[in-house]
């Protein structure tokens, strides 16, 4: 797990950074999406809901449309898709636990898989790795974001 | 009607500050499911428009100011627009008002209802 500014960024994974979203590669062509620890310090503490759009079940979500939206007492907003796919599954343990998606959100806080339509494409506009961990750190530290 | 549109309904004003949140917060979150949003503003809702004035209303003490929802509201792309009646009633003019703000008569509001999948009022 990489910290950069205190947050924890694990490098095997995408990140579509200007919405601080993870992707994850599954099975097949399938992408788990969550929120990581920077867009839990920006939700400002704990989650009162996460709500995944279920009625789009089964359609296709354009990169950067809203997948879900998180509420906090002090935010509200979209878990925006970080690469064009159709919406598979959300993660109902999010109905009873919503908070979950910060407590443990590379784990049990995924919020929505997609089937991605072009990943081959588009992982290329996501950031991944150690060099890729460098160009989230420019941003966190030219935005004056920390975690700690 | 257009399945992607929704319009909230605001009449609550200074005098009732506990009303002055969730308003936006609704519209804040309709425009994050990617909803096409626009509140409309009339009786003394239409007072939370004029330059100053929101900043000064606490819906919880200690917390976020009206003006703050109203910004939020604002940055996540909700349309603010203003009765013209009521503009009237409080002796505002354009000139009183945050930017942003289209004001437009109560036939608009029913025009721009008809267009929408759900109209919520407060």
């Amino acid at each position: 797990m990489s910290k950069l500014k205190g947050c924890d960024l694990p490098e095997d994974l995408y990140y579509f950074i200007d919405k601080h979203i993870w992707a994850k590669p599954m099975q097949g062509n399938v992408i788990r999406v969550g929120m990581n620890t920077v867009a839990g310090k920006l939700s400002g503490g704990k989650l009162n809901a996460v709500t995944a759009k279920t009625k789009n079940i089964g359609k296709e979500i354009p990169k950067g449309k809203s997948l879900a939206t998180v509420e906090s007492s002090k935010y509200v907003g979209p878990v925006p898709a970080p690469v064009t796919g159709t919406l598979v599954k959300v993660n109902e343990k999010l109905d009873a636990d919503p908070n979950l998606a910060i407590s443990d959100p590379y784990g049990e806080g995924w919020i929505a898989e997609l089937e991605a339509s072009a990943w081959d494409q588009e992982r290329s506009e996501l950031v991944t790795g150690a060099e890729g961990l460098e160009t989230y750190k420019a941003k966190l530290e030219a935005e004056n974001i920390s975690c700690e | 009607m257009d399945e992607d549109k929704v319009m909230v309904v605001m009449t609550s004003g200074p005098d009732t500050p506990r009303r002055c949140a969730t308003p936006f917060f609704m519209a804040t979150l309709a425009a994050a499911m990617d909803y096409e949003v626009t509140m409309f503003f009339t009786i003394d809702g239409t007072l939370l428009l004029k330059k100053g004035l929101a900043e000064t209303i606490y819906p919880k003490e200690g917390g976020k100011s009206a003006g703050e929802f109203l910004q939020e509201a604002l940055e996540a792309g909700v349309k603010m627009t203003a009765c013209t009646a009521s503009m009237e009633l409080h002796d505002l003019t354009q000139e009183d008002l945050i930017e942003n703000v289209k004001m437009v008569g109560g036939a608009s509001m029913w025009q721009m209802a008809e267009e929408c999948k759900t109209v919520l009022s407060f």
